[in-house]
Formats: structure tokens, sequence, C-alpha cells
């Protein structure tokens, strides 16, 4: 903290006040280049059909003026708060207060989601958020193992959202195909067994595996790129999925996209109105309800079971060789880490749980198009697993929570929603770069091994 | 060291290069088990090209290494590190965001062995470093410069290696750390019979700590020899000792 200390007087006088102006000149300037045409001019259609456009420059410097205010006013804030260097650094003492909150947030969250359809039974919005926010919470934990543990900046995690809910559509509607071998040419024939009320069960695990593969075979071209070059890379991915699924018409329909995917059956058991629905057998009157308790329940599970196995393997020897790999990739090849397969299994499970979602998004909507899987989503999925703290599952949850929540709390503002949003995470992103938890949480086994250590030296001084 | 056994590593007629600069010009060295050899050199000699060329990169353009009668040549870098060769690299190279234990942990993960072993193996690191002990849940990139070599070391040590590379482990440390590691790799060699390939700047330790050394120049071994017997000799002096401490 010494070395802290001095940092933070040594860089006073740098930043003096002609620093910032000209820090604040240079903003206005990009500001100016920025907006003089999205601003400064408008075009319209005019009554005859020409274009006519006609200038607001009157508007344009009141912009350019509140980004020159606003970076002098975000200089003095940051200066006032001390650096961003120190920032990113907290006492110790911070982390293990917040890792002993997270002892007590997490089982108490989980609590409550498992009580959120009984204390909001009747009311359908809140249990459909509740639905949405789980299946973010369930993508973020996914996309966590890609981005948090290995390190590897995947901005193009949508695409196995959208290979999941694909491949669940396509194949509950063809049935599930089965090759066999005949005696004749060409000596393979396939045979499509309809599922019929399993459809989602016998689907679910295909539909990751499916995402899976394509995890691994993004991760073949790009096992030598790092950093900027694999957000790229992967961002390039996300939108061929995008491309693929919106031109190849005679399979995926298009833009039109598929609809009439079945429901989800509570193990083979329809939640219909009929006779051998699940309400009739239970001999309770019938709710459409009953579907979204049922919904929330799954989508509950699957994220528990994401987060299970994520919390699992950062224990074993893969996962310790994933948050290694995060840190020094040369470092874990000396030390006998194959990173090829270190790394494709990181895409590879990342992208199964990517796609264990994406069949479930299917199976709620009964309905996809290519326009639910837009790099929007990546970006949304990725702003949750850093503003949530990149590594931490809690934290995963909590800016799910709040993102999507928040983002349907301030529904009545409208467009300037976004506005928020972005103020919000810059805002975060400053005083909290490394998330809302940016506690990492040793893995388990250094507890064990502390204590046969200690055991150790005992045996070794007595 | 005259006895006639097969060489734990051998290298012949080494040459590798990066792109069109050749680091390596046709290096010869031999390292018999249980003995510690000493590469010393200038800045930019090839020292540390040589270490890494035996993990694999920069790939051989030419020439053999074999380690304990089998070509390595041509293998991937994880492939040798699992045959029992550890290195405490250049920079060391531990996980700043892991924990000391963890890191420890890390050297152990891809060879394999029995918990009972691993225990065994840390045992023994923490008797080394003593200071390990005391920071084991702390993050590695909160360690000292000298606890960092130390966590560097004893990572490689977890993996039971049969031959420890190191680069340049006295450098940035104060005299006293650096006794206390140069310490480490004697106690390492006498009691344990490891085998230790030692890479340093700093000719005056390496030397007094080796049973032989090479003297590295342009990417050639210029000179070898007992290591007391090469540091007496004046051209090492010259180069290395009173040499170096004018530059």
């Amino acid at each position: 903290m010494a070395t802290l200390a001095t940092d933070r007087t040594s860089t006073q006088p740098a930043s003096t006040f002609a620093f910032i102006l000209k820090k604040a000149a240079l903003s206005a300037l990009v500001a100016l280049g920025l907006f003089l045409l999205m601003i400064g001019i408008r075009t319209e259609a005019g009554p005859s059909g020409q274009l006519i456009y006609w200038t607001r420059f009157g508007e344009l410097a009141a912009i350019v003026a509140a980004v020159f205010v606003g970076s002098i006013v975000v200089e003095l804030l940051r200066q006032w708060s001390g650096r961003i260097g120190i920032a990113a650094t907290p006492a110790p003492w911070v982390g293990s207060a917040l890792a002993k909150i997270g002892k007590l947030l997490a089982p108490a969250l989980l609590i409550f989601a498992l009580l959120v359809p009984v204390i909001f039974y009747n009311q359908r919005y809140l249990l459909d958020l509740g639905i949405l926010v789980l299946t973010y919470v369930m993508l973020g934990w996914g996309l966590n193992i890609v981005v948090g543990l290995a390190g590897l900046l995947d901005l193009g995690y949508v695409a196995f959202y959208a290979v999941g809910a694909y491949s669940y559509a396509l194949l509950a509607q063809s049935g599930l195909p089965l090759p066999y071998l005949t005696g004749s040419y060409p000596f393979v024939a396939v045979d499509f067994l309809q599922l019929g009320p399993w459809a989602f069960w016998v689907l679910l695990p295909v539909s990751g595996l499916l995402a899976a593969l394509w995890g691994v075979l993004l991760g073949f071209p790009v096992l030598r790129l790092r950093g900027d070059y694999l957000a790229i890379v992967t961002l390039a991915f996300g939108e061929i999925i995008r491309l693929v699924i919106l031109n190849w018409q005679s399979l995926t329909g298009g833009p039109n996209g598929i609809s009439g995917i079945p429901r989800p059956t509570v193990f083979g058991i329809p939640l219909t109105p009929g006779p051998d629905g699940l309400a009739a057998m239970l001999g309770v009157p019938f709710s459409p309800t009953h579907r979204l308790v049922f919904l929330f329940y799954l989508i509950l599970a699957l994220a528990l079971l994401t987060n299970w196995v994520a919390i699992r393997l950062r224990r074993l020897p893969i996962g310790r060789a994933w948050e290694a790999m995060r840190e020094d990739e040369v470092a874990c090849r000396a030390l006998g880490i194959n990173i090829t397969t270190t790394k494709l299994s990181a895409f590879a499970l990342g992208a199964m749980f990517g796609g264990f979602a994406g069949a479930f998004f299917a199976t709620r909507q009964g309905f996809i198009s290519p326009e639910s899987f837009t790099f929007q989503e990546s970006a949304l999925v990725l702003a949750i697993v850093v503003l949530g703290g990149m590594g931490s599952q809690l934290g995963v949850a909590l800016a799910a929570l709040t993102m999507i929540g928040g983002f349907e709390l301030f529904r009545g503002l409208d467009q300037y929603r976004m506005l928020v949003f972005g103020a919000v995470m810059v805002l975060l992103m400053i005083w909290r770069p490394r998330g809302l938890v940016g506690h990492r949480a040793p893995s388990v086994f250094l507890h064990h091994r502390t204590t046969i250590a200690a055991d150790m030296v005992k045996e070794g001084r007595g | 060291m005259s006895t006639i056994t097969t060489p734990l590593l051998a290298i012949r007629g080494l040459r590798a290069a990066y792109g069109k600069i050749e680091a390596l010009k046709g290096v010869d060295l031999d390292i018999q088990p249980g003995e510690i050899v000493a590469l010393i050199g200038a800045n930019g000699a090839g020292k540390s090209t040589l270490m890494m060329s035996i993990f694999g990169r920069p790939r051989a353009r030419a020439g053999h290494i074999t380690f304990d009668g089998r070509d390595i040549t041509g293998l991937a870098t994880h492939e040798i590190a699992r045959l029992r060769i550890a290195q405490s690299p250049e920079g060391r190279r531990i996980f700043p965001r892991m924990t000391v234990a963890e890191n420890l942990q890390m050297g152990a993960d891809a060879t394999p062995g029995s918990d009972a072993v691993r225990a065994a193996s840390l045992e023994r690191v923490l008797t080394l470093f003593p200071r390990l002990q005391e920071r084991l849940t702390q993050r590695g990139g909160t360690l000292s410069g000298g606890e960092q070599q130390m966590l560097a070391i004893g990572r490689a040590l977890m993996s039971r290696p049969r031959l420890l590379l190191l680069d340049e482990p006295s450098l940035g440390l104060a005299p006293l750390i650096t006794r206390q590691i140069f310490n480490a790799i004697r106690t390492l060699n006498r009691e344990d019979g490891l085998t230790v390939l030692i890479v340093e700047q700093n000719a005056n330790h390496a030397l007094r700590l080796a049973h032989r050394g090479y003297v590295m120049v342009n990417g050639l071994i210029t000179m070898a020899g007992a290591g007391l017997e090469l540091l007496q000799r004046p051209e090492i002096r010259a180069a290395y000792l009173e040499g170096g401490r004018r530059v």
C-alpha cells in the first residue's frame, strides 16, 4: 500500500488544469466530428419527394459544449476519487467482506428464486420476467466459462444460443434422424424417429451437443488468436451463423423463422387443458400459469446445472488450467498443459450451455427467427459477464438481474433507456473496473492443501 | 564429472532462428545426470533461446536434442514438459491472480502422480522455501520479486522434474535473496540428486555453484570446463566479471 500512496502523490502534479483543458478540447473535437452530420444537418423527404435539408448548428454547438464541460467534470471527479489504478486494487478487507456477504447472499438469492413462482403466482408478467432474467443468468454463466475463467474474449456467443434454438426447432419438426446401414447403395439410410411429447427432453442434450460441436469448430481456427483478434473472429462467427440462418430459407425459413415449435412437457405429460394433461392428472383445474411456473423451474434448474458444473470444474485440473491459461499461456505450456485441448474444452463447454439455453428459448417462445440472435444479444451477455466481475458466479447472476430487470424497470423511459444504461455501465467500469464482485475466490483445493501442508510442517519440525 | 555415463540431456548441432535472424548456430551441450551445469554469456548471446529451444519453441532448424536417450527435437512444448523437464522461465511467469497454493498445484497438474506423491513434493518445496508456506493463500502477483522467483522454482519442482532449467533466477534480486535461491538449488542437487541447467548473466555466482560451465557467444558455445576452472580463466574474468562491472 505504501507504493500506491506514493504513486498517488506523484501523479497529482502531472494532471494539471492545462491537461484537463486539453483533454476536454480533444473530446469536444471528437464530438464535433461525430455529430456534425448526425445532428448538424437534418435531411428529410420534401413534399414532392425530393431531399430537403436544413442545418441545426445551434444544437450542434450545445452538444459540443456539453461534451466539453462534461469532460472537465469527469476529469475533476476522477482526480477527486483517486486514480483508476488505485480503485482497481481494493483493500484486502473489502474482498473478504464481499466474500462473506456473498456467502449469505447467494443462498438467499437461491431461496428467493425458488419461491418466486409461489409469491408471484398471479402475476404472469413477473413470472415471464423471471424466466427472462434466469435465461440471461444461464447465458452469463455459460459465457463466464469462456470469458471469465479461460479468458477468451468471445463476442459471438449468441451463435451457440442460435444453434441450440434452431437445432431443437428443426429436429423437433423432422424427428430425430437415426442413420442405419443398408445392403444396397448408398448403404446408409436415415430414419426419423418421431419423439412426440418427449421431444424437448431428448433434444435438449442433442442441441447442447450440437452447439458444443460448433464451439469446437470455432475453436480450431482461433487457437492461436488472443485478445482483440479473437474478439473480431468470434464477432464474425456470430454474424456468419445468423446470416446463414437468415439466408438458408429452405431449411430455416429465413426471416420468417420457425413457428409451432413443440412446447415442453413435464417428462412426457403435456401441460394442456385436455384429459391427458398434467392438470387433469393431478385433478386440479387447468391454468395457463402452470406452464409458466414449469418453465420457470426448468430454466432455474438449467441455470443451476450450469453453475454447478462451472464451480465443480474450477476445482479440477481442467478448470485450474483454464484460469492459468487466462493468466499466462506460455507458462502453461511449459508446465505440460495442452493448450489446444484446454482451449477447445472451454469453447465447447461454454457453447454447450449456450445451446441448452437456446433450446429452452425455442420451446418457451414456440417461435424463433434470426432477429432474436443479433450481435446485441452477444453484447448484452458479455456486458453481464464483465459487469458481474469476470469469473464470479454470484456477480454474473447479480448483473443479469440488474441489467434485465433494469431494462424492464426503465421501460417507461423509452428511448432514453439505453442512454441511462450506457451511463451506468461507464460509471460502474470507472469505479469498479473488476465488476460488481471482483473478488476472485480461490478454488477450494487451497484450503484443503493448506491444512495438509500445515500438518507436514509440524511433522518436519517435530 | 568425467564419468562415462550417458548424458541426461544431449544437444548436438542445434540451430534455431527467429525469422531470418539465427540465434543458435550449431550448439553442442551435454548434461550428465546429477550435475549442475551453468550457461553463461552476454545479453543476446542466445542463452535463453537455447533454453526455450529445449522446450520446442523456437523449433530447431537443425540438430538434435536427446533427453534420456529419446529424441525430443520435434515434440510439442507440453509433451516435453510431461517428460518431467521443468523450467523456471525468464521473467518467472507465475500466475498473478492465482494463489501461491494454486500456482504450486498447477506445476503438479500435468504430470501423473498420487496425492501422497504430490503432498511430498509440496512438503519439499515448502521446506526449501519456508517463505512460500507463509504466503500460500496470497495471490501470486502480490509477492515480492524474490518470493516470485521461489514460487517459480517451487512450481517447477512440483512436477518432480528429472531436469530443472533455470533462466536467470538472480535477475533483479537482492544479493541476499540470490544467495538463498542458489543455496536451495545446491541443496536440491546434493540431497535429491536433481540435475540442473542454469542460465545466468551473474557468471561469478553461477560458476561457483555449477560443476561445469559453458560460455556462449553469438549463438555458439565458445568455452566449456569445470565451473571453478572457468572462473579462473583471464578471458572469462575480463569479459564477464571485471568487464561486466564496468558496463
